[in-house]
């Protein structure tokens, strides 16, 4: 039987399909995402099959309403004023320590992703918090939205939270349980040169400008109350109780700790239009709520007319001394699709054909990998929503200097899991 | 109890989201909104 | 670009379209959700589950328990299929039982569909058929929903984002929240299928069944498969049978339960009350992450071109050359019970339990599952 007949003819067809639709006709990504879906089926003799397109969608339903919910949040805080507001005080207090500062604002960033295992919270919340401090203080844009982005992922694989991780345990009934150092492990390095690499220098320079003193008075116009905090302690209450304490804390699930949290910032003494600012929220979410959406459809498809098996198949086909290559490339990769999937899809397979080293170690360290997907295009849920907090409309010049720190991610999951046995000798 | 709460949401913003749709100026985008339309209807209505 | 204004008239059609859109595949959705018909062998008594625990009476997780008493005494013992409805071998087997015995001695339990609610949706993304279907020898068809793993979000949602399994204090991803077979024994008030399992403890406990088994299947790609799993209260019995299979010819891991990994039945069940719990599990290719098409065909047959290359390239646990049909599945599955209760009364001489009329290995590899089902009566 030909192998690459004729699935592999039908994973060539649904990019190209895709990307003449993104390309070629600018049509947005998820209706892109939706025709390479549609040619998928309609070339693996499934004609149009309607159950199955609508079907994929539910994988996402989910993670709309997180992302719905959290950017309602997000555009509540700003209307309050707490954003720059707290920015400008960061840049008072901190401008004479820049070492201190880059590794602070990483930091800063990871923590939402660490609590919500999302790296879509931690560029809204934290990322969206800092990113006007970091250009005021003299880093460039670009550089700005890639050590966002960067930290987010890394925020999003770092313990305690791992949903990439634990999805991958899943699938090979692996409990996640004993993760936490060795996700630190995974994250921890390549945050400190993130913040050294991306961050670092560009505060060192200390470039002052002249108008900034002007900007922070602006940017302080509304005085930093206790109550303007209302709204953020709410939610690390409500996220951070769920996850610390989750046997005696109600679970109430992120959309609707978000909600809550925005709901909060009506009594942060400022007035603002609360419909306008929902409307406009969910109108930003939109694309992104709609490319998941796509790359549900995409998804059940690619399953259906057997363009998965292909896909997986092929990455684990590859020799022994290529399969490294082959995690460190395809895992990313495959995370154009979304960075759960790859874990899904791909992680667990890695996994099993790995399996006899220590499993937690190289589990984490694949889920590391697949976190990567979050960088790649069309899907790039850190990169896009981090292009956007800090207003570049072209993602693609973000991501040239997500490259450096990416690749070093990459060859630091694949070091974790040639060195798990040496690394579980030392850790148990 | 929570079922109900999270149904709730969905039909929050699936009101927002009609709302976008309805003011959006290019047809694309409103297909893009479509799309997200269907499964916030059908998780709504607890048919899927 | 394809550049088209948009306006308030442009969003009413395409709100309509999407409403269209999900009245159409909603009335598909819902079509899942009729239970599939039976035809209970001579003897057995349809019962429900919530009649040994109220708490879930009327839900949608409330399910058939078929009994045949022999009125001999005996031991009990329990079958159930259906815990994960994407694993159709383990339906069927539970199916051809209550269609085909007659019990001599003790007492039979049958649960068939043991997650009634998973029964009735699929899993987004997995691209599952929706039924399987069987001929019979007089010509007519019988099908199967061919389900979802987990409890229909519909009955139980939202997922939590970390499941603490409540015995244990044990963390899970949230979606194994709705995994039955990650919530054994269950908890009394708690959701859905916490409340399922816990029923199902009920009838153990009350019905003091001495055997009980779980059956599965699994990606060919996984450790446990063509395994049974056995507790260490059942281990004595489930080696005494394995080597009997492997001495017929029929290859079974034998796998202790971990201690480590709560709940599941074979853990819970042992730990919980005085049965002998036996999980088995047979290679399903329509489940695995390795599969090409997806569709009735691959769920019969188990054909599948990606299978075959990753068993070339030694990723598989289970021998396999082209194909894994349901009929060899169902073989197993119905050979080794036939071999579990044939060693029981070595066991106990006073929980012995007889059955006859049901196929064992080679006789249900050679007619097939659709030789074993009662035609239904129009």
């Amino acid at each position: 039987m030909n192998w690459f007949w004729p699935e592999g003819f039908y994973t060539i067809a649904m990019i190209a399909a895709f990307a003449l639709g993104a390309f070629a006709l600018k049509l947005p990504i998820a209706v892109a995402m939706g025709l390479a879906a549609v040619t998928g089926s309609l070339l693996g003799g499934a004609g149009i099959p309607l159950r199955h397109l609508v079907e994929g969608m539910f994988g996402y339903i989910d993670t709309i309403l997180i992302i719905a919910t959290a950017m309602i949040f997000m555009k509540t805080i700003e209307a309050t004023g707490l954003l720059e507001s707290v920015a400008a005080w960061m840049i008072r207090k901190f401008r004479s320590f820049p070492a201190v500062l880059s590794l602070g604002i990483v930091f800063l960033i990871m923590v939402p992703g660490m609590i919500t295992g999302s790296s879509t919270a931690a560029v809204l919340t934290t990322g969206a918090l800092v990113a006007p401090v970091m250009i005021k203080l003299g880093v460039p844009v670009l550089q700005t939205a890639a050590a966002i982005a960067m930290s987010a992922i890394y925020g999003m694989i770092a313990p305690p939270i791992n949903l990439p991780a634990m999805i991958i345990g899943g699938g090979i009934d692996m409990p996640y349980v004993g993760f936490g150092i060795p996700l630190l492990i995974c994250t921890v390095p390549l945050a400190i040169f993130t913040a050294l690499w991306l961050v670092y220098p560009s505060l060192r320079e200390k470039r002052h400008d002249p108008a900034l003193e002007d900007e922070l008075t602006r940017m302080a116009k509304t005085p930093l109350t206790a109550r303007l905090f209302l709204p953020i302690a709410a939610l690390v209450i409500l996220l951070g109780g769920e996850r610390l304490f989750p046997e005696v804390w109600p679970s109430l699930g992120m959309p609707l700790s978000f909600l809550i949290a925005s709901v909060v910032g009506i009594f942060s003494g400022i007035r603002w239009n609360i419909p306008e600012t929902v409307t406009s929220a969910i109108n930003d979410a939109l694309p992104v709520m709609g490319i998941l959406m796509g790359v549900g459809m995409f998804i059940q498809i690619m399953t259906l007319i057997g363009v998965r098996g292909f896909v997986v198949v092929s990455a684990l086909a590859l020799p022994a001394w290529l399969l490294y290559v082959g995690i460190a490339t395809s895992m990313p990769l495959f995370g154009a699709v979304s960075a759960f999937g790859s874990a899904s899809v791909l992680g667990v397979p890695f996994l099993l054909a790995l399996l006899g080293r220590n499993e937690i170690l190289v589990g984490s360290a694949l889920s590391l990998i697949a976190g990567l997907g979050d960088l790649m295009p069309p899907t790039a849920l850190a990169g896009i929503f981090a292009a956007q907090v800090v207003g570049e409309k072209n993602y693609f010049r973000v991501l040239r200097f997500c490259i450096v720190p990416a690749l070093l991610t990459a060859v630091w999951g694949i070091a974790v899991i040639l060195g798990a046995q040496y690394i579980a000798g030392i850790l148990y | 109890m929570m079922t109900l709460i999270y149904r709730a949401i969905a039909l929050f913003i699936l009101f927002f989201v009609l709302r976008c749709m309805f003011r959006e100026k290019d047809f694309w985008k409103q297909v893009t909104a479509t799309m997200v339309i269907i499964p916030l209807v059908l998780r709504i209505l607890m048919i899927k | 670009m394809i550049s088209i204004k948009g306006n308030r008239t442009t969003a009413a059609f395409l709100l309509a379209c999407a409403l269209l859109l999900a009245a159409f595949t909603g009335r598909n959705f819902l079509e899942m959700r009729k239970p599939d018909i039976v035809v209970p062998a001579p003897g057995f008594d349809g019962h429900m589950l919530s009649e040994w625990f109220p708490n879930i009476v009327g839900t949608p997780v409330d399910t058939p328990v078929f009994i045949q008493d022999s009125g001999v005494p005996g031991g009990s013992v329990l079958i159930m299929g259906g815990t994960h409805p994407n694993e159709p071998a383990a339906t069927m087997t539970a199916v051809v039982f209550l269609e085909r015995a007659t019990v001599n001695r003790g007492k039979l339990f049958v649960i068939p569909f043991a997650n009634m609610s998973a029964f009735g949706h699929n899993s987004p993304q997995e691209a599952s058929p929706q039924r399987i279907h069987f001929t019979l020898p007089d010509g007519s068809v019988r099908s199967f929903r061919y389900g979802s793993r987990a409890t229909n979000p519909v009955h139980q949602w939202p997922n939590p984002d970390i499941y603490i399994h409540e015995a244990s204090g044990q963390q899970l991803s949230g979606s194994e929240m709705a995994n039955l077979n990650r919530a054994h024994p269950g908890v009394e008030d708690g959701p859905l299928t916490q409340r399922l399992a816990r029923g199902l403890l009920e009838l153990l406990l009350k019905e003091e069944i001495d055997l009980a088994f779980d059956l599965h299947e699994a990606s060919p790609e996984y450790p446990v498969v063509n395994a049974i799993v056995a507790h260490e209260n059942s281990m004595m019995l489930a080696a005494m049978v394995t080597m009997d299979l492997e001495f017929e010819g029929i290859m079974m891991r034998l796998e202790p339960s971990p201690r480590n990994l709560r709940g599941l039945t074979h853990r819970e069940w042992g730990d919980s009350t005085g049965t002998m719990p036996i999980l088995m599990e047979t290679g399903n290719p329509s489940q695995g992450r390795l599969r090409g098409k997806t569709d009735e065909r691959l769920a019969l047959t188990g054909e599948d071109k990606f299978y075959a290359k990753a068993s070339e390239l030694g990723n598989l646990f289970i021998p396999y050359e082209k194909d894994q049909p349901m009929d060899l599945r169902v073989a197993r599955h119905t050979g080794s019970i036939l071999k579990f209760l044939a060693t029981l009364d070595l066991v106990d001489p006073e929980i012995g339990v007889e059955v006859e009329g049901v196929p064992g290995y080679q006789e249900m590899l050679e007619m097939g599952v659709g030789a074993f089902l009662t035609p239904l009566e129009l």
